[in-house]
């Protein structure tokens, strides 16, 4: 006893052990966090000498009309998926949550696009949104929907609708395993004494279940809006912001102006407000974490 | 009464699997549809369909990616390396300090492991920017290294809260006696606790794995140089033309490939995955 504590407790050993990914995590998220704020205040070229400009990088965000237009265009984009995202996610998860017969594999199945990426499927939609050839375009003329010459990338509302559906295949599965974990976390028995009491399937689904279940959906919902407020991939390749910049999401355009129009300054400052942003919706993600685990404890 | 719920009992089952078997077919069609599209003729592939196209299947999208001059296996490879790399560097890390923080006491833990954790809170694309200049001054832009340390540190807070956790779950009992017999710091890891903490090292494993290799963004940041951009790139290349005439059949083709081992790994490893996601951790 007194030679396992002797071991464990010689302070040098546990330190040494963590102390690999501190240093990876201090090197490559930390110093660079910090790195940012000051570069926020340079007009820091990607190459070459740099001076101080005071906050001018943050007076100047009001004047940036495209980072406002696609503020605008991320925050819209983002309301219009989650919705949808949500309630597929839901009703993906009411089908798989038992322990049925087929419920592993259907799993598998929704789950499969969340694993395949959003990069690798935007560049396979891309073929099948082409005008008279692609999959999309032949299946709505065959429904009579469409002629099927429709160039849905040309048109910034047909491109937003087909960027939404992709959306929502690729990230309902990740919302159905949350919630699915939500929902086989809550005790039989309170769900069966409500059967038991003669309350519906739909009256014990809303009454009993949502309820209980209200921190696993904060945590899908947050999860869910962060990753569209993160959107890049999908737009950068189906539509490269365009047409013009009304499809430019916001880590787009700090991509855009850091890496192509080289304002290194200007890009981080608002790169600081995303953190600040997104800092805020995980630090909601964080404390409803904490308090899940102390509460199953 | 259990007679007269019979034959609803039955109507739900019917009802669950008619859906269950509809919405698997409707999530999983657009991936297969991608595969046989890739064995479409690159001619035949951007025209109107007709009814005989898929008697005229040909292998030529793929041996064209690779003996023609794309030669998409250099990206392959550059993609195995950066998330065999990553996957490797992060398993060591998070292991080492899933240990430490699951089984040692010292001082400064609690706030060391609060460093690490709250930087699941920073997304990498919000410090694209001074990555870049830091990595550009340690000459690792243009590097897969540089790329194995980035994806590794953005890893690492999950890694190391799902280890720690591993390692919190296993009895003292059993180091206590392995102390006794005399076992060290490593030796007891390696020889007592490594088949506990599998499971978790299997978790840790997979979601750096499948991050590294469908990260797009950092990848298109970071890695300048023809020679060595992983697959999503080199994909963005062949769409915008790079590398010639854009041709969509080697496109889709090149979306297969990237899909194939994210889907194995996935379906092999399932398990762990799902550990992953309900330890509550996720990467926002």
């Amino acid at each position: 006893m007194s030679r396992r504590r002797s071991v464990t407790r010689r302070p040098g050993v546990g330190l040494a052990l963590v102390s690999p990914a501190f240093l990876l995590v201090a090197a490559f998220v930390l110093f660079p966090l910090g790195f940012a704020i000051f570069i926020s205040f340079t007009n820091w070229p990607l190459i070459g000498p740099y001076h101080y400009v005071g906050a001018d990088n943050y007076t100047n965000i009001g004047k940036d009309s495209v980072f406002l237009q696609s503020v605008t265009f991320t925050l819209i984009y983002t309301a219009v998926v989650t919705v949808p995202i949500f309630l597929v996610g839901y009703g993906l998860a009411v089908l798989v949550r038992s322990n049925r017969r087929g419920a592993t594999f259907f799993r598998t199945a929704f789950f499969l696009p969340y694993v395949v990426g959003l990069a690798t499927e935007s560049f396979m939609l891309l073929l099948e949104l082409q005008p008279n050839s692609g999959a999309v375009n032949f299946v709505l003329d065959k429904l009579g929907i469409t002629d099927g010459t429709t160039a849905w990338l040309v048109h910034t509302n047909f491109a937003i609708a087909a960027v939404c559906v992709l959306v929502v295949w690729f990230a309902s599965g990740l919302t159905m395993m949350l919630l699915m974990a939500g929902m086989q976390g809550i005790p039989h028995d309170v769900y069966e004494s409500a059967e038991v009491d003669g309350a519906s399937w739909w009256d014990r689904e809303v009454r009993i279940m949502l309820p209980l279940l209200r921190r696993t959906i904060a945590l899908s919902l947050i999860l869910s809006v962060i990753g569209s407020f993160l959107a890049f991939n999908q737009f950068y390749i189906l539509t490269q912001g365009g047409p013009g910049v009304s499809t430019t999401t916001v880590v787009q355009w700090i991509y855009q102006k850091a890496f192509v129009q080289l304002h290194v300054g200007a890009a981080t400052a608002l790169s600081l407000v995303l953190v600040v942003v997104v800092g805020i919706i995980s630090a909601v993600q964080f404390f409803l974490l904490r308090d899940t685990t102390t509460e199953t404890k | 009464m259990t007679a007269a719920i019979r034959p609803a009992e039955r109507n739900g089952r019917a009802l669950y699997l008619t859906a269950g078997i509809t919405l698997s077919i409707l999530f999983v069609l657009p991936l297969l549809w991608a595969i046989l599209r890739s064995f479409q003729p690159a001619t035949l592939i951007t025209q109107a369909p007709q009814s005989d196209d898929f008697s005229k299947m040909t292998t030529a999208n793929y041996s064209g990616l690779i003996g023609g001059s794309i030669h998409i296996l250099r990206y392959v490879g550059n993609s195995l390396i950066v998330a065999l790399g990553t996957a490797a560097l992060t398993a060591v890390v998070s292991t080492l300090a899933g240990y430490g923080f699951g089984r040692f006491r010292f001082r400064g833990a609690g706030l060391v492991f609060a460093l690490i954790i709250v930087t699941l809170m920073v997304p990498f694309q919000s410090v694209l920017t001074p990555l870049f200049m830091e990595l550009n001054t340690l000459h690792l832009t243009d590097s897969r290294l540089g790329l194995v340390l980035f994806y590794t540190a953005f890893n690492l807070p999950f890694g190391v809260f799902v280890m720690r956790n591993t390692f919190a779950q296993i009895p003292k009992e059993l180091e206590d006696s392995a102390y006794v017999d005399g076992s060290g710091v490593m030796g007891t890891l390696i020889f007592v606790l490594r088949p506990l903490v599998l499971p978790g090292v299997a978790t840790t494993v997979l979601y750096a794995f499948l991050f590294s290799w469908t990260e797009f963004l950092g990848a298109l940041t970071f890695i300048t140089k023809d020679s060595l951009i992983t697959l999503p790139v080199a994909l963005l290349n062949v769409e915008t033309g790079t590398y010639g005439q854009v041709n969509f059949g080697y496109l889709v083709a090149g979306a297969v490939i990237a899909m194939i081992p994210c889907v194995v790994l996935y379906v092999a490893l399932q398990r762990y995955y799902v550990r992953g996601l309900t330890s509550g951790a996720v990467k926002g």
